[in-house]
């Protein structure tokens, strides 16, 4: 399938660390790329550079063959590239459908009377099981319902690139599964998702294909099973504890 | 739903009409009352409206602004410059032209700067003007102040700012219920998520600090006829930020109508501080502000919805009557303990007002 994302050549150096060097990629609508490697190996730092959180040196994006790179952060939200974070961020002093309802009248969504933004914003919260959590705060929500709303907060502004960034990490084996799950209707609805994830059950069940890095740069791209069986990769890259299982 | 439905606009006219009411009321006191309330009324509606225009950025962004004195002076000194020059209505036009060209260009420079720094700006903008309009006086037009005499009495400045208030009302009422609204809450809360929905934040910012400059620089034109004489130091004194600040912090944030709670009692406590003790006055107002800031986080707005909520709440007595009576019997009859004596009690009860970090583990 033709890809809805092209990365090409991207860096980004902060003073004299190359956090990424010279990365490229693609995902297709539907497919599910799992970004793996060690901490510090500049995952999270290429999420923002997608995101447009952060501005990279050199490289393109583009979306549907259209260069986003020197769009800002705003704007790629309304080309349909968003992102939930590694540290959860949603507004604390504000209910959980604030967010949201925030979400579906600036995202790229039709538009919609800020009357009728709430009923949308219910219908995303519903869809993560979140609707009687609607008007809770941030620290009146446990963990998982966070890292929900900020899902949910995502896909208001209805994404066709979708970038999670560790957000299957910290959930028990029960919500795991959920959480899996929830990505993978996501992509089988046609969403490209990335994902930077540590949780190697859910890479093996959820990746299309995996890219591996390490210090910036990427050293290995396949399906889950031929990457990870990689042994080099792995006791270089993973540790010995991820080698034997 | 369809109960509800018919219900609304029956609600919604009740409360129009009760607004329009009330507004009539407001516009007749002239009429009604003596000079000295007069006066006492132009201050209390020239603070609301200043406070409800500043609570309009500063309020949802939470980027305290201290550039109100600022554009008030820079509304009062342009119909001060150009009252000979032009009638007096296009003056009040020249002056909101020039507020909103100078608020376009200070939000545009103070995009990147928050918290302090932001704070600081506006106060230095301010003391900047200031200084160069006395400097400007003083070598170029060799005046040390001008006289703002026109027909234009307490009575038709006391209408022209209810017209005033009532619009910058109706203003923060749309903005509540507005995606903009919802925008500079998300502002105020997390600009990197505010992004991540898809908010232009530089646009968003820039744009409400114009509209809430606009009318403040407004309300500082509509006073200039109250004063004759007006100098660069009446102008541009910086105690009308602060105390802009003081009455938006009193009446809370959370709800529109906080300010007309804030305004009020600051107006009759600054009119009694500054008749009784006239060099005390700005001592005792930061006073007032530390007391407000410690002990009414949210507001009076906030203490009379608690009390709201406390009536609405059904009274608890699961041990009925003498319940309490007992707890109380109980305590006062304990015997007294003092293991360390009465330093170690004193030692003890320290460290619960104040606990040491490495305690409250």
């Amino acid at each position: 399938m033709a890809a809805v994302l092209e990365v090409e050549g991207l860096t980004k150096a902060f003073g004299g660390l190359v956090a990424v060097n010279g990365v490229s990629l693609s995902v297709a609508p539907g497919e599910v790329l799992g970004l793996i490697g060690p901490n510090g190996s500049g995952k999270t730092t290429l999420l923002n550079l997608i995101a447009g959180t952060i501005r990279p040196d050199a490289g393109a994006i583009r979306m549907d063959g259209e260069d986003v790179t020197r769009l800002s952060n705003h704007r790629r939200v309304r080309k349909r590239i968003n992102r939930t974070f590694q540290l959860v961020r949603m507004p604390a002093n504000m209910p959980a459908i604030g967010t949201v309802m925030a979400g579906v009248l600036y995202g790229a969504g039709e538009r919609v009377r800020f009357k009728d933004a709430g009923y949308v914003a219910a219908g995303f919260l519903g869809e993560l099981n979140l609707l009687l959590k609607a008007d809770r705060r941030l620290d009146q929500l446990t963990y998982i319902e966070q890292k929900r709303v900020e899902l949910a907060r995502a896909l208001a502004t209805r994404p066709r690139v979708l970038l999670l960034d560790e957000w299957l990490s910290g959930l028990g084996p029960g919500e795991l599964e959920g959480g899996v799950s929830v990505v993978w209707s996501l992509a089988a609805q046609g969403m490209a998702v990335i994902l930077v994830e540590h949780v190697m059950t859910a890479v093996r069940a959820l990746c299309h294909r995996v890219i591996v890095m390490n210090a910036g740069a990427k050293i290995a791209e396949g399906p889950p099973e031929a990457v990870l069986r990689d042994a080099e990769v792995i006791r270089a890259y993973l540790g010995d504890d991820d080698a034997r299982d | 739903m369809a109960g509800a439905a018919k219900r609304f606009p029956v609600r919604a006219t009740a409360a129009i009409g009760a607004l329009a009411a009330l507004v009539l009321m407001l516009a007749a006191l002239p009429w009604l009352l003596s000079d000295y309330a007069l006066s006492f009324m132009l201050s209390v509606m020239s603070y609301l409206v200043l406070t409800v225009a500043w609570a309009l950025f500063s309020g949802t962004t939470r980027l305290v602004s201290l550039a109100t004195s600022a554009f008030f002076g820079v509304g009062m000194y342009t119909v001060a410059m150009l009252v000979k020059l032009m009638p007096l209505y296009a003056t009040f036009a020249a002056a909101l032209a020039v507020g909103a060209a100078l608020a376009l260009v200070v939000g545009v420079l103070t995009l990147r700067i928050g918290g302090m720094f932001f704070v600081i700006f506006g106060f230095g903008l301010s003391e900047m003007i200031r200084q160069l309009m006395v400097w400007w006086e003083i070598n170029k037009t060799h005046t040390m102040g001008r006289y703002v005499f026109v027909p234009f009495d307490a009575t038709l400045i006391y209408e022209h700012l209810l017209g005033l208030a009532v619009i910058v009302f109706f203003v923060g009422w749309r903005l509540r219920r507005s995606r903009l609204g919802l925008a500079l809450l998300m502002i105020g809360e997390d600009e990197t998520v505010a992004r991540q929905v898809g908010v232009n934040v530089p646009f968003a910012k820039v744009a409400m600090f114009v509209v809430s400059a606009m009318f403040i620089t407004l309300t500082g034109a509509l006073m200039a006829p109250r004063f004759g004489f007006i100098n660069p130091n009446f102008a541009f004194n910086p105690l009308v930020s602060f105390q802009v600040v003081i009455m938006a912090f009193l009446g809370g944030l959370q709800r529109l109508w906080g300010p007309v709670l804030g305004v009020i009692p600051l107006i009759v406590l600054s009119e009694l501080l500054q008749t009784e003790f006239p060099f005390w006055f700005s001592v005792l107002l930061g006073l007032v502000f530390m007391v407000i800031v410690y002990f009414l986080p949210r507001g009076a707005t906030g203490l009379i919805e608690d009390g709201w909520a406390a009536l609405g709440r059904p009274l608890e007595w699961p041990r009925g009557v003498t319940g309490p009576l007992v707890d109380a019997f109980a305590w006062l009859s304990r015997p007294i303990f003092l293991p360390r004596g009465v330093a170690g009690a004193i030692e003890d009860l320290w460290l619960k007002i104040a606990p040491r970090d490495d305690e409250k583990r």
